[in-house]
């Protein structure tokens, strides 16, 4: 689904992705993992096109995505869940659902919010809130809810369960299992290999802006090497 | 300080602090979603207050179509300068320090080419035609059809701003824009378009307070820039971010300009000359005492309420 090639990427002067090439598959759940630094987020990013690509080649099947604007990008029907700053803090609750939905059609849109909200009924609830005042939990899958409201075919997920504790960050991956069981291609990033892998279904393994390892989750878990040499899983 | 003094400084404490709201908003609005503390806003001021006089000038009396000019050229002029110099210095990634140099250079160049339009057709402190009228005679008040004009308009655009910022789509996106520019961009919200039409809406009331301002006094190409600082100072107020904030700060401002400055002088007898320090004295204690304004008291208001 997503092709890239040789792709050399960072920010400013800084190069970190070096000479990438990688596939993620329709339909999967995949992970990046890797230690910090090694170039993770600066994949998700390069592939929104919210960071510098300094050569090399990114495609949504056919469609070269290097060089178009992060909003065009995002109406191919991929949705960004960046890490930090990923709700409108001061806007409410509703405000963001509403903000989510905005690309689609008028007469769909009351329709994916009723839905969203048997998906995650905590955010009904708070809608009138000024969302900056979710908990962590709720903070997560409102960030999850925007980009899921656009019905994107692709979504990219960076550390989705960072600072969490690990019953809400179960439960975030809970979600994301439902979201890929839903037809939903899923690109992860994470720290905590351990965790993702036991929901995802392939996973790749960045160290220094290269592909060290690539595998499904079964296969990376087998890997000693990998596990305890860049995961530092035990 | 005698009632007839006190009743003349509290009407124009109204009638100024709603112009100055009205102006004080776009300064906001400008800072909050394009990330610019606008001083060429002051020309917009100024362009509306000709497109004014010169459509006035040309026969016109009824004030709304004297409005409706202003408020086109004031929104051109806004969205020229965004064109023309804002958005690529953007584009360039440049600091916010040149940006805001880059403002009042745009405010310049506005207001020297007022200045040569003035001068060849020998527009200097003319007044826009209207005929004064005495509306309301109420003891010691009195109110006249400049009033009746610059007070509903300023209030009334002031509701519409702000209907528009919370009950429509583009309101939402931005508000959106204003709170996190990225994420905005991620989810797909056409940013330059978002920007054009609030340049244009900040533009257009710019223009718009300018007629009204030029109704109540003459119009003069330094009008606008005469202004700005009680109007900066209304924005700082507000902490550059909150609405209510910033129509609170306009009225605090006028009111320390016309019933708090005549209070002085009455009392203490402090030179009126001494006006035009206000607001810098209030700018200065705002950003040494509380530089978030009002902003946090009205959001811990609002947070209360839900």
């Amino acid at each position: 689904m997503i092709t890239v090639d040789r792709l050399t990427a960072g920010y400013g002067k800084l190069e970190i992705l070096q000479d990438l090439s990688l596939s993620f598959a329709a339909e999967q759940f995949s992970a990046v993992l890797g230690p910090n630094g090694s170039g993770k987020s600066t994949l998700m990013k390069a592939i929104m096109g919210v960071n510098r690509i300094f050569a090399g080649s990114i495609h949504l099947e056919e469609q070269q995505l290097v060089g178009m604007p992060t909003e065009a990008i995002s109406r191919l029907g991929l949705a960004y869940v960046p890490q930090r700053e990923n709700i409108f803090s001061e806007l409410t609750v509703l405000d963001n659902l509403q903000l989510g939905s905005r690309s689609l059609p008028r007469e769909e849109r009351p329709a994916a919010l009723d839905e969203l909200l048997e998906l995650f009924p905590i955010l009904g609830r708070r809608r009138a809130q000024r969302a900056g005042l979710l908990s962590g939990g709720e903070h997560q899958m409102l960030a999850i809810a925007i980009g899921w409201l656009s019905r994107p075919t692709l979504m990219l997920l960076d550390e989705p369960s960072a600072g969490l504790a690990p019953a809400i960050a179960i439960e975030v991956f809970r979600v994301l299992q439902e979201l890929s069981q839903a037809g939903i291609t899923l690109i992860v990033v994470e720290q905590n290999a351990r965790r993702v892998l036991q929901y995802c279904d392939y996973a790749y393994v960045l160290r220094e802006g290269q592909l060290a390892f690539q595998g499904t989750a079964a296969e990376c878990l087998a890997d000693e090497e990998t596990i305890k040499g860049y995961l530092g899983v035990h | 300080m005698p009632p007839a003094l006190l009743t003349t400084s509290l009407v124009n404490t109204v009638q100024i602090g709603s112009l100055y709201a009205l102006m004080a908003l776009g300064i906001t609005l400008t800072f909050s979603v394009m990330k610019l503390p606008n001083f060429a806003h002051a020309e917009y001021v100024t362009v509306g207050a000709f497109a004014a006089l010169i459509v006035s000038m040309a026969g016109e009396v009824n004030p709304l179509v004297i409005m409706l000019a202003a408020f086109v050229v004031g929104a051109l002029a806004a969205l020229a300068s965004h064109v023309a110099v804002f958005k690529p210095l953007e584009g360039r990634e440049v600091s916010f320090y040149t940006l805001i140099l880059s403002s009042f250079a745009v405010g310049l160049i506005l207001r020297y080419i007022l200045f040569m339009i003035a001068d060849y057709f020998n527009l200097f402190d003319t007044r826009i035609r209207i005929p004064l009228q005495i509306m309301l005679r109420e003891g010691y008040l009195i109110l006249t059809n400049i009033f009746f004009w610059v007070v509903p308009s300023s209030i009334l655009l002031v509701i519409a701003l702000t209907l528009l910022l919370n009950r429509t789509p583009l309101g939402r996106e931005m508000r959106a824009l204003a709170n996190n520019p990225g994420l905005a961009r991620v989810i797909g919200i056409p940013v330059e378009r978002v920007k054009n039409y609030s340049w244009l809406l900040v533009g257009g009331l710019a223009g718009v307070a300018g007629a009204l301002w030029g109704l109540q006094t003459a119009v003069s190409p330094l009008m606008g820039w005469v202004a700005i600082i009680s109007v900066f100072a209304a924005a700082i107020l507000g902490g550059l971010s909150s609405f209510a904030g910033t129509i609170l700060g306009a009225y605090v401002v006028a009111f320390s300009e016309n019933t708090v400055m005549l209070f002085l002088n009455y009392n203490f007898g402090l030179d009126l000359a001494y006006k035009p320090a206000i607001p810098f004295v209030i700018i200065i204690a705002v950003l040494l005492i509380r530089p978030q304004g009002f902003t946090e008291l009205i959001k811990r208001a609002g947070d209360l309420q839900r």
